[in-house]
């Protein structure tokens, strides 16, 4: 019987295919040891498949069930899972299509990986309450250019050269006219309503200065970039549909912040 | 604890709860059936916000609560994972679980996880290992934690004991409790050839915090049986005959219903529950009438 660590590291090559070594060390009684370690094998790639599936609909949708069975394969050999927290698996699946589709027309297939991936993210994300009206009337007396915005950390924004949230609706609802697959610049808003997990399409303009925002411009430095991608945009709608939204949950005063 | 947040108190009771999975809890939440306790598995609930969470916390105001750990993977080689385990501290002190339960296997081996409950090698050196690595997670707790015995399809030549001895001598280093999955015992004696009930009286009674019971699926084709640990199916009459033993045995425990997979009807796990109910009211007749 070999030490722990070497035993384990046998196991694990014969689960990721590479090794049966590890059989030497197992009990047959009328069945191989390969055999019983297939049997594990086998139910850790249905796990995968399993969790993938549920994180990934909308590529599960596009692709069917046998090649998605192919693709987690695929995938679980290249990204091993690196947490017991299966919430954490699948992360890095949208990069791995990109490199599986890049020549086959399938564009749009990791752009879809990321919008689900951004539902399930904003599903988990940490509570936090909306800003209410005392801390509205606060805020605004300050002048926009010491303004900092917290948004709920629910809040996401997807891009993509795609129609990826008509792709994802369709999906979700195959009796809707089918979307184009053809490339179309689409901006999604990704938030929490309650709690289930909502999404909206947006204007450029309204996505550079969420992104702003969420990245710590103050709202002047934010509305200034986005009347960069819109000359008419106007910051007070925007915020004001924020607001309306309750995904404001707090403003700063970059003055007192210092 | 937060302000306002009173959730309820007191052990799990030796009653017949349920393993609380995602298609129940809006029943559960309108309808609050009569059900002793709740089991969840941690790792469903390691983010910190969103539904689950808004859910279990209403949940966990009328009902005991366990938390089942199937991530930590205790007996690898590997470190402890240092993140998951504050995360399950984390957990362990926003909802104030009567019990902590994790698995008595090995899941991750040079930071590679294989997210399964792989059976360890019965020897000297894991159980030395497995002991040190429970008393740290208590350590870092603060409290007890709970040791499940896992199904198993395969063991290991040139083992120092057997399971139920494992199970024991980890409970007797370590000071953990032990979680006696019933089902699993009986897929175990089947996949591997001995007696289930030398299992059930290789373990000392006090240290049973709680039992588990869940359905098996018989796998075919093989030139020898073999019974998988499916948790998609009522519980199977064999288990049923092995738990009425146990709880002989180790007298009335908290008792689980777990279903996993083809998940039915509420009504399906509360009538599971009920049957397991009768075999532990039945025990507690002859306590009382022992006390009588």
């Amino acid at each position: 019987m070999p030490r722990l660590l070497e035993l384990q590291r046998d196991f694990a090559a014969a689960m990721a295919g590479r090794d049966e070594s590890a059989a030497a060390w197992v009990e047959e009684r009328g069945l191989p040891g390969a055999a019983r370690l297939a049997i594990y094998r086998h139910a850790i790639q249905a796990t995968r498949l399993r969790t993938l599936v549920d994180e990934y609909p909308t590529v599960h949708a596009l692709v069917g069930a046998e090649y998605f069975e192919h693709l987690a394969r695929q995938y679980g050999e290249r990204f091993p899972s690196r947490s017991g927290n299966l919430q954490a698996y699948g992360a890095d699946f949208a990069g791995f299509l990109e490199s599986m589709v890049a020549a086959s027309g399938l564009g749009y297939l990791p752009d879809c990986a990321r919008l689900d991936r951004l539902r399930a993210t904003a599903a988990l994300a940490a509570d936090a309450a909306p800003v209410d009206a005392d801390c509205c009337e606060a805020a605004a007396a300050i002048e926009p250019s010491g303004l900092l915005v917290r948004l709920h950390p629910s809040v996401f924004i997807c891009r993509s050269d795609y129609p990826v949230l008509a792709i994802h609706r369709w999906c979700e609802t195959p009796t809707l006219t089918p979307p184009g697959a053809d490339p179309l610049a689409t901006q999604v808003l990704v938030w929490r309503d309650g709690g289930e997990v909502a999404l909206a399409q947006i204007e450029p303009a309204t996505a550079e200065f969420i992104e702003r925002l969420g990245d710590g411009d103050d709202v002047a430095a934010a509305a200034a970039a986005a009347e960069r991608a819109d000359s008419g945009f106007d910051f007070a709608a925007a915020l004001g549909a924020l607001l309306t939204r309750r995904l404001i949950v707090g403003f700063d005063n970059k003055e007192t912040e210092k | 604890m937060d302000a306002g947040r009173a959730f309820h108190r007191g052990p799990i009771p030796a009653q017949a709860g349920i393993g609380l999975r995602a298609p129940h809890i809006a029943r559960v939440l309108a309808e609050r059936p009569a059900v002793p306790w709740f089991e969840v598995h941690s790792e469903n609930y390691f983010a910190t916000g969103g539904a689950a969470h808004a859910a279990l916390t209403q949940i966990r105001r009328d009902y005991p609560l366990s938390l089942h750990g199937v991530g930590l993977a205790l007996g690898s080689a590997d470190a402890v994972d240092e993140g998951h385990l504050r995360r399950l501290r984390e957990l362990v002190e926003r909802y104030e679980p009567a019990l902590v339960s994790e698995h008595i296997c090995w899941g991750a081996v040079d930071g590679s996880h294989w997210n399964d409950l792989l059976p360890l090698p019965y020897t000297g050196e894991a159980l030395r290992h497995l002991a040190d690595r429970v008393s740290r997670v208590q350590d870092v707790l603060g409290r007890e934690l709970v040791l499940e015995n896992v199904s198993s399809y395969l063991t290991f030549r040139g083992a120092d004991m057997p399971e139920w001895a494992f199970a024991a001598e980890l409970a007797r280093r370590s000071g953990c409790g032990l979680l006696v999955d019933v089902n699993n015992i009986y897929v175990n004696s089947v996949n591997h050839g001995f007696d289930p009930m030398e299992f059930l009286r290789g373990i000392p009674p006090e240290t049973v915090r709680e039992m588990h019971l869940a359905g098996f699926t018989r796998k075919t084709g093989l030139p020898v049986p073999l019974l998988i640990d499916t948790h998609d199916r009522p519980v199977a009459e064999e288990v049923w005959a092995l738990y009425r033993a146990a709880v002989e045995r180790f007298g009335a425990r908290p008792t689980l219903i777990e279903w996993d997979g083809n998940i039915p009807a509420l009504e399906v796990l509360m009538a599971e529950a009920g049957r397991a109910a009768q075999y532990l009211a039945q025990d507690l007749r002859v306590q009382d009438a022992a006390l009588a």
